[in-house]
């Protein structure tokens, strides 16, 4: 039975602080960094540990993550708008370092073989891709500087990749000749047109096939030898002679590789593809003898082989994820290595499905242990449990050999993949604590014990969210000092005076409008934008009707439309997430979506979700 | 004698290195000596400036520059083109070139900038340079509001700067950070703003709202007003009776101590958590009137927690506003220091020297976004803003094609400054490939660098900005000596900008070479002077209302059947020429201006009338898929000043948020067109230069443009 480890994951990479020094002097754990150079190497061993893992821990290095406080997931976000800010980010920004460890956990012990694989987006093959170009944020950069980052080893010896969807089109583009593949195919009536070309090339083959056969001229004098090659329009591929045959359709491309399989025993055709993807031409390629053909034909397999590694490069290790494991998911590893994005939540989740079916998230599974809704990253998460609960765990990480001695130093923090190592220990504390066997034969449906499939597959869009939005259904959502509100009775307002607080505008509001007389709630999402939750139904509408109207009942409500007050709903706010109109300010946003409201299918428009209001302030004012 | 020296200069280099002493290291650049002279040329270093050693190089620039006779500058950037159709066209009219060069300007970051002051000096008979290299990088220093900086970065660009050796740990580790005048006001505008409102009331009734719950809280708050209250009366008993309350502070321990701050006494609060941190603060506040709780920035930029006794609520009031006005000049000097590179465009700027760049539009561009604020909308603004600041710049790629003879001595050789310079300069570029083959050089140029990072020197450092920019004030220099200048006839000429040769090229800039668009930066307008048209003319005339846009269309279709498929409807030489921005999109430009009416109204129609003559009709096969686009010229420049940059042309439309499938024209034009529709029919239609071969040239021109690394290398 073929192991099929689950995919642990982690999302808040960036949010561990330069805190952790004192941690990092006492482990030092020896993680494989891989480059350009070693990527062949690395890539054998990775299988292998792949294969004898339990579960695959993940961890990326980032150059940006949200570029404004309300690109964040925000509690007031659904499933659906958490999606689209993610994909936005993962569009934009680009990953360095993509750490991967596969491990087991026997009893008490940790298994691990971690690596760290130093990505950059190189266009190795000058077809512009994996990315045009890509965004940083300079203060992750900085960052990630004081935690010693080579940027340089980085950008000189990052390897590259090619997602799936991009490798195929890239075949087109890269203009190699690709072997023909004999299609059997019945070949309709041949047109005079279609009899006159075969024939032509038939002739003209055969003339430079029996030129090369007739051992009589194998002597002949270079100016013979190349006025022949002139005449007959003969070149060379590699060491062999070879003629190129133009063809005009890809009707011709069939019709000439129908005509070459009488010669099938010495002749072996190419198809020459232009930079479109079409056929530009037929090369034949004379071997000498069966044996000759049968090298020819294996060498062009390597160098296809060759091929596909240079152009898939890192991609390869997913893919190995991905086989070996069935496995895996994120927004990140999915528009780089998979496709480009797609366009809904539920797309996105029925993709990542077929290529990733097991996914866990750490940050969820402690929250099943409760109260730790407040650590948000990895040393502060393990040194909590270490307080609170007695589950000890050891750590061991094999590699084979010492080779490994060289890639470490006491400097050493979680740019060099040490968090993917982090994880694996939190995951095998926590399942200690949480009484999971971690164990991951499955059954004969190919279900995971079912203890830890409870886990699998539920992850937060983003983790700076606290709240859980579920893509399965059960799962326990906190309810203390949270109230559910419908989509429908949120209503977001900008315009007002800037700098002005929540409890200020609360008031302001209060005065204004009938509606504000019954209970309602507000909170300020940025400087420019607040969102009121109406906590009566039907109350939105009649705001935003008394909005529409100008505030003309009321004069208080008037006074401040006349000063730039706007209001806009959900449904909005959703436009612009999906969109991807994520400007630096949510009003601008709003603004912009409500420009392009009318025209677009208002296909969504009655659906609503129930959001979770969270009494707590939702962002600190000093974040700002 | 010379060779003596060199010898000498040499050794000199060698025992300053091993000293490390500031003084200069002095390396010859000399023409006239004939043997040696390559090696004389690679021991000089450039001068590297990080943010270690930047207020040093600072102050001594200040004076290099203030002698300066003229200052050359080049920069480095992370990007060009942030989308394969933003690239420069042929086809661009004069707005839209800026507009490409605003977006460039906007969204990538500037890593390196190169400036080198260049100084006559008449008893050595020499210009004496001197090389800067300035890391830079936009860290965010202070916390200004609004989002976080990000910039972009085109990956054939970066690969570029890697391949020419570009330290990238320098630049983000030690790069210099900086401040537009932009950024500066905003964040003085913000300061103002927080000093207005009254911070430390909010701050105090925060406090207040929380509420005690664990026991051990209640116990700790408990002991601290004790130990507060202790102190009070220490203070009050001993200063009744006149004695030193030093000796009360024995009973504290190592976590209080007494200080005197702004003449009052004060506790020190040492070694608390933040949270017990907190329940002092509210101890201090809820039971101490005469007692304020403040926190101030001590000395090595530790945070202090301090209670401070005051007399009276007067005093208090007092107090808060000294410690406010500490906390704002603190402040001020932050947002002052966080100016950083911005005081070398200062510099240049209230200098008025003439600065030299090498097709330097875009440098410039840069210059004014990074440092003065953002980018005006149009070239007109622009220009006269730029023109204010920097009110000489000269363009030595203006200069090299503008002048007949150079022309004709450089024979067809390209203008990119390492061409030039190794022609012009040859034995200053020694180190330079093909050097023999240039002129001999008229002026000399001395280099000088303090020594202090020898050892870093890489001779061959071409694509670093601080030698660029030597290299391009070299070419200047060689290129007056070939206009006429002479140094040595007439030094000391502080007054370059004013020469009479000089000022006809002054403030002329590329706005885009391609084409050789030329912006004159005290018009805004611009130019038209014949002897700039360098390039012969290959393309028939582009007129830009003959000009339709179309997007979206199967992608299998090249412009060769495109230009069939219009053909079939408007005749065989009703297309003049098809264009290719890249793989999703064309421009079609039409032998007259009706047509482009004409045609959107057809496509409009046929896809209104979804019937079979439409389905027959020779355009269905460019409407095919039914994803079909199309607009007049003036919509390109509606896509061009979107702030998004997508990848594919047909994406970027869509992403601004089109609707539309097809922008007719406005109602006069339509009735003109219908005027005039049988006349072309009728067959009388001007010749033009229509043949499928300029199409095909235009298409792998475009292709060829799609990698910005080349063009950036070609600069």
């Amino acid at each position: 039975m073929i192991p099929r480890p689950p995919m642990l994951q982690r999302r808040f990479l960036s949010t561990a602080t330069a805190t952790t020094t004192t941690t990092n002097h006492r482990r030092r754990w020896p993680v494989k960094q891989v480059t350009k150079a070693n990527f062949s190497e690395a890539l054998d061993q990775i299988k292998n540990h792949l294969g004898d893992s339990d579960f695959v821990a993940v961890s990326l290095q980032k150059t940006g993550s949200f570029s404004s406080p309300w690109h964040r997931v925000l509690p007031i976000d659904t499933a659906d708008t958490a999606y689209f800010k993610a994909k936005y980010a993962a569009e934009r920004f680009q990953v360095l370092q993509f750490a991967v460890c596969p491990f087991s956990i026997r009893a008490s012990k940790v298994i691990a073989h971690p690596y760290n694989f130093h990505l950059f987006p190189r266009d190795e093959l000058k077809i512009g891709m994996p990315s045009y170009s890509f965004s940083c944020q300079s203060s992750y950069l900085t960052s990630m500087a004081r935690e010693g980052f080579d940027f340089n080893a980085c950008i000189y010896n990052g390897i590259s990749y090619l997602s799936r969807a991009q490798e195929s089109a890239s075949k087109d583009r890269i203009g190699n000749p690709v072997p023909s593949k004999y299609v059997i195919q019945s070949s309709s009536a041949l047109s005079v047109a279609d009899a006159v070309f075969v024939e032509r090339i038939k002739s003209r083959v055969r003339h430079w096939r029996n030129a090369f056969k007739d051992t009589s001229t194998r002597a002949e004098e270079a100016l013979i030898k190349s006025l022949r090659k002139l005449i007959l329009g003969s070149e060379e591929y590699g060491s062999r002679p070879c003629l190129s045959i133009d063809v005009c359709s890809e009707r011709q491309v069939q019709l000439a590789l129908e005509m070459l399989r009488d010669f099938s025993e010495d002749l072996v055709p190419l198809l020459i593809p232009t930079k479109g993807g079409e056929t530009q031409a037929v090369r034949v390629v004379l071997t000498s003898s069966k044996e000759d053909k049968e090298t020819f034909e294996r060498e062009l397999q390597n160098l296809e082989d060759e091929q596909n590694k240079r152009v898939r490069g890192f991609r390869e290790v997913i893919d190995l994820i991905s086989t070996f494991s069935e496995t895996c998911y994120f927004t990140f590893i999915y528009s780089k290595f998979l496709s480009s994005l797609p366009s809904s939540m539920d797309e996105f989740r029925c993709s990542v499905r077929l290529v990733f079916p097991h996914i866990l998230d750490v940050n969820h599974l402690m929250k099943e242990i409760g109260l730790m809704k407040k650590v948000t990253n990895l040393p502060a998460a393990i040194s909590y449990l270490k307080r609170r609960f007695f589950a000890p765990i050891d750590m061991e990480i094999s590699h084979q050999g010492k080779s490994l001695l060289h890639t470490y130093d006491a400097s050493e923090s979680k740019i060099h993949g040490h968090d993917v190592l982090r994880i694996s220990e939190l995951f095998a504390k926590l399942c200690s604590i949480l009484k999971i066997a971690p164990v991951t034969h499955e059954d004969e449906n190919g279900h995971l014990p079912s203890v830890l499939e409870d886990y699998t597959n539920i992850f937060n869009p983003c983790s700076t969210s606290s709240q859980d939005h579920t893509i399965d259904e059960d799962v326990s959502v906190w309810t203390d000092n949270r109230r559910k509100v419908d989509s429908k009775d949120l209503v977001f307002l900008w315009g007002f005076r800037g700098g002005m607080s929540a409890r200020t505008l609360k008031k302001l509001l209060h005065d204004s409008h009938d509606v504000f007389s019954e209970e309602f709630d507000i909170r300020l999402l940025d400087k420019s934008c607040a969102v009121v939750a109406f906590w009566n139904p039907g109350l939105s509408e009649s705001f935003l009707e008394a909005m529409d109207s100008g505030g003309i009942s009321c004069e208080s409500l008037g006074e401040m439309i006349s000063e730039g007050l706007r209001a806009a709903t959900y449904q909005t706010y959703r436009r612009a997430c999906r969109l991807g109109i994520l400007e630096a300010d949510l009003a601008d946003s709003l603004e912009k979506a409500l420009g392009d409201a009318d025209s677009l299918s208002e296909a969504h428009s009655e659906e609503s979700s129930e959001i979770y209001w969270d009494s707590d302030l939702m962002i600190n004012l000093d974040d700002l | 004698m010379k060779k003596q020296w060199l010898v000498r200069a040499l050794s000199e280099t060698l025992t300053l290195a091993s000293t490390t002493t500031s003084s200069f290291t002095r390396s010859l650049c000399s023409s006239t000596s004939s043997s040696s002279s390559s090696s004389s040329s690679s021991s000089f270093a450039l001068k590297n400036v990080t943010k270690s050693n930047f207020e040093s190089a600072l102050s001594d620039l200040r004076r290099l520059v203030r002698d300066a006779d003229f200052v050359s500058i080049d920069l480095e950037m992370t990007g060009v083109t942030s989308a394969p159709w933003r690239d420069s066209f042929e086809f661009d009219r004069f707005d839209i070139r800026y507009l490409k060069v605003k977006d460039s300007a906007e969204k990538f970051a500037v890593v390196q900038f190169g400036v080198c002051p260049f100084r006559w000096d008449s008893s050595k008979q020499s210009f004496i340079a001197h090389p800067h290299n300035f890391y830079i990088f936009p860290r965010q220093e202070i916390p200004v509001g609004g989002p976080s900086y990000e910039f972009l970065c085109q990956t054939t660009s970066i690969d570029f700067l890697a391949k020419y050796q570009f330290d990238f740990n320098q630049c983000i580790h030690e790069g210099i950070s900086y401040l537009s005048r932009g950024q500066q006001d905003e964040a003085l505008r913000h300061l103002q703003m927080r000093y207005e409102d009254d911070l430390s009331e909010l701050y105090l009734r925060e406090a207040r709202d929380t509420a005690l719950v664990r026991i051990a809280d209640v116990l700790f708050t408990e002991r601290m007003k004790n130990r507060i209250s202790e102190w009070r009366e220490g203070l009050l008993q001993s200063r009744n009776s006149g004695s030193k309350f030093q000796e009360s502070t024995n009973d504290f321990s190592q976590q209080f101590q007494t200080i005197f701050f702004k003449m009052r006494p004060a506790l020190l609060l040492n070694g608390f958590t933040s949270h017990q941190l907190r329940l002092i603060q509210l101890v201090t506040v809820k039971h101490f009137e005469n007692l304020v709780y403040i926190r101030v920035k001590g000395e090595s930029s530790t945070v202090q927690q301090l209670i401070v006794y005051t007399e009276s609520n007067n005093d208090r009031g007092l107090l808060m506003k000294e410690v406010k006005d500490g906390l704002r000049k603190e402040e001020e000097k932050k947002i002052e220091a966080a100016v950083g590179f911005r005081h070398v465009i200062d510099l240049l700027s209230s200098e008025q020297k003439l600065i030299v760049g090498h097709n330097c539009f875009l440098d410039i561009a840069h210059m004014y976004s990074k440092f003065l604020g953002s980018l005006p909308s149009t070239a007109e603004e622009y220009v006269s803003s730029v023109h204010k600041y920097f009110p000489y710049i000269i363009d030595t790629k203006v200069l090299l094609n503008a002048n007949d003879v150079l022309r004709a001595m450089m024979k067809k050789g390209s203008t990119s400054l390492s061409k030039a310079f190794a022609f012009l300069c040859s034995e200053i570029a020694s180190s330079v490939k093909g050097s023999r083959l240039g002129l001999k050089p008229h002026v000399n140029v001395e280099v000088r660098v303090d020594d202090m990072r020898s050892s870093n020197w890489n001779s061959g450092a071409k694509h670093e900005a601080g030698y660029d920019a030597f290299m391009t004030g070299c070419v200047f220099a060689q290129v007056c000596s070939h206009l006429g200048f002479n140094f040595e006839l007439h030094p000391p000429f502080t007054n370059l900008t004013h020469d009479e040769k000089l000022q006809k090229h002054i403030n002329l800039l590329y706005l885009s070479w391609i084409n050789s668009d030329i912006i004159d930066l005290r018009t805004g307008k611009q130019t038209a002077e014949s002897s700039y048209n360098s390039l012969k003319f290959r393309y028939p005339k582009i007129v830009f209302s003959n000009i339709c846009l179309i997007w979206g269309f199967p992608s299998k279709l090249k412009a060769r059947e495109i230009r069939e498929c219009i053909s079939k409807v408007f005749g065989p030489s009703s297309v003049s020429s098809i264009y290719h921005l890249d793989e999703t999109a064309v421009f079609v430009q039409f032998s007259k201006e009706e047509y482009v009416s004409v045609f959107l109204e057809l496509k409009e129609t046929l896809e209104r009338n979804n019937d079979p003559i439409s389905v027959l009709h020779p355009l269905s096969k460019l409407l095919e898929g039914g994803n079909t686009r199309a607009a007049s010229y003036e919509f390109y420049k509606e896509i061009c000043s979107s702030s998004i940059s997508k990848v594919l042309f047909a994406d970027q439309a869509e992403s601004i948020g089109i609707k539309w499938k097809t922008k007719l024209l406005g109602e006069n034009e339509m009735a003109s067109f219908r005027n005039s529709t049988d006349e072309s029919e009728s067959g009388k239609m001007n010749s033009v230069i229509d043949d499928l071969s300029c199409s095909h040239f235009l298409v792998d021109e475009t292709l060829d443009s799609l990698y910005p690394a080349e063009a950036q290398v070609s600069k």
